[in-house]
């Protein structure tokens, strides 16, 4: 047999072994991997309202019936109505998740998709029931620079969006902004409660965020003026569907 | 014949010390900036790291025989290739946070010359159980320098070691604060220039003997 001929044999028996180990291992782990980013999503929900703490191992089941218990996911309309997520035939809505105990909303949690600098920045903010409260963040996935705009991970990063306010005290809406450095020193005392600490080194990170959140807060405003005036019904759970989740 | 006197022994000391990967020969240092932040990621990294470059070289040592010369290149890397997937595959199946927070550095073990440069310069020409001993050589080489390096950067940029704070508070009081220049790439870059040169001293192995 020729040398061309061999090498091509060989090339050809190659990728045949390699193809069917690869597609068998990508095959055999992909429930598990799927179940693991659905945890995590799930895991990143609850945190964004408190409900599990940062530091503390939780079994995949413990998430799950938490989250069965006390999350439920809705859409927003435009005019800020929450209503069943199978109800949206005509209107488009929003995704948004609220987090009900004692047949109360205690806070609805808005999910974020925005632009970073390497790619999308995802994750959870949640706000108060009283529509301007920050009551946590969270981070989900992003692809900035491990070290610098990947600090936005790091746990105090996330928690100190906890009791910015979103709205001034005119009772109109400012976002929260990531300052350029630290609050205390960069920012005047009336904005303060509409700030968070900035990351040295990733003041395009935290440009790329503060715009991302007030594109996706906007959109939610109607929603947020319904809870600030008080005018928010609850709809009915809808339990059935806790498994189409987004 | 004592042990340290042993080929197989050799084939793993000189790696792992006296001709150590990254302080020696200066290979694979873009992936030791970026992993090197908390020692947690440099650990699963180093771990990772043995793996590809042990198996690949006793992959490719056992069928040195029958790889044709012409496509060799192509062959080690499609092996190093497929066992970098199966461990990123792993990883994201199995241990969910770490493979987070390594995020593309799993991926780019493929890019990382020491294993190319050992599959081709050494597991090519030599029977597989030196070339495993050389893969685990050069695994612990590179391993021990990006330890090293993660263990200082994490100790002084964030004060902590394996993510447990370990620079008491009244540090803190009394005015200490963490640099956060070990964070940035260019401190790994100026801890591994200190260890090169400490190493090359200590070895006795400078510029005169080139």
């Amino acid at each position: 047999m020729s040398d061309m001929a061999k090498s091509i044999l060989f090339a050809v028996g190659m990728c045949i072994v390699l193809g069917l180990l690869l597609t068998t291992a990508a095959t055999a782990l992909q429930p598990l991997q799927q179940k693991n980013m659905e945890i995590n999503r799930k895991k990143n929900v609850l945190l964004s309202v408190d409900l599990v703490s940062r530091d503390g191992k939780y079994t995949h089941e413990e998430i799950t019936t938490l989250y069965d218990e006390k999350i439920d996911l809705f859409g927003a309309t435009q005019t800020g109505a929450i209503v069943e997520e199978n109800k949206i035939d005509r209107e488009p809505v929003l995704p948004i998740y609220l987090y009900i105990e004692d047949d109360t909303i205690q806070a609805y949690i808005v999910p974020i998709d925005t632009q970073g600098v390497w790619g999308m920045i995802s994750g959870y903010l949640a706000i108060e029931d009283d529509g301007s409260t920050v009551r946590g963040f969270t981070i989900t996935r992003h692809s900035e620079t491990p070290g610098l705009g990947g600090e936005i991970e790091r746990q105090w990063f996330q928690e100190n969006f906890e009791g910015k306010k979103i709205v001034n005290k005119h009772g109109t809406f400012v976002s929260v902004r990531v300052a350029r450095g630290e609050v205390e020193r960069q920012v005047p005392e009336e904005e303060k409660p509409h700030y968070v600490d900035g990351i040295s080194g990733a003041t395009l990170t935290g440009k790329y965020l503060s715009e991302g959140l007030k594109q996706v807060l906007s959109r939610y405003e109607p929603v947020s003026i319904r809870f600030r005036d008080n005018r928010i019904e609850k709809p009915g759970r809808s339990k059935k569907r806790a498994k189409g989740d987004l | 014949m004592k042990l340290t006197r042993t080929k197989t022994f050799k084939a793993f000391a000189e790696p792992a010390w006296t001709n150590n990967p990254i302080n020696m020969q200066m290979l694979g240092i873009c992936s030791a900036l970026a992993v090197t932040i908390q020692l947690r990621t440099a650990f699963v990294m180093t771990l990772a790291m043995i793996f590809v470059i042990t198996g690949s070289s006793l992959i490719i040592s056992l069928l040195r025989k029958i790889i044709p010369g012409n496509i060799r290149i192509i062959v080690e890397l499609g092996v190093i290739a497929s066992l970098v997937i199966l461990t990123d595959e792993f990883l994201r199946a199995y241990y969910f946070e770490i493979s987070r927070l390594l995020s593309v550095f799993v991926g780019l073990i493929i890019t990382n010359c020491i294993i190319l440069g050992r599959t081709e310069g050494f597991a090519m020409s030599n029977p597989p159980h030196l070339a495993v001993m050389d893969g685990i050589g050069n695994g612990a080489g590179y391993g021990s320098v990006l330890l090293s390096v993660a263990f200082l950067r994490e100790l002084f940029g964030s004060g902590e070691v394996f993510g447990y704070d370990v620079i008491p508070q009244s540090f803190y009081d009394a005015g200490y604060e963490d640099m956060g220049f070990m964070l940035l790439a260019p401190a790994a870059f100026i801890i591994i220039g200190l260890m090169a040169w400490l190493q090359k001293y200590l070895s006795g192995t400078g510029e005169k003997d080139r």
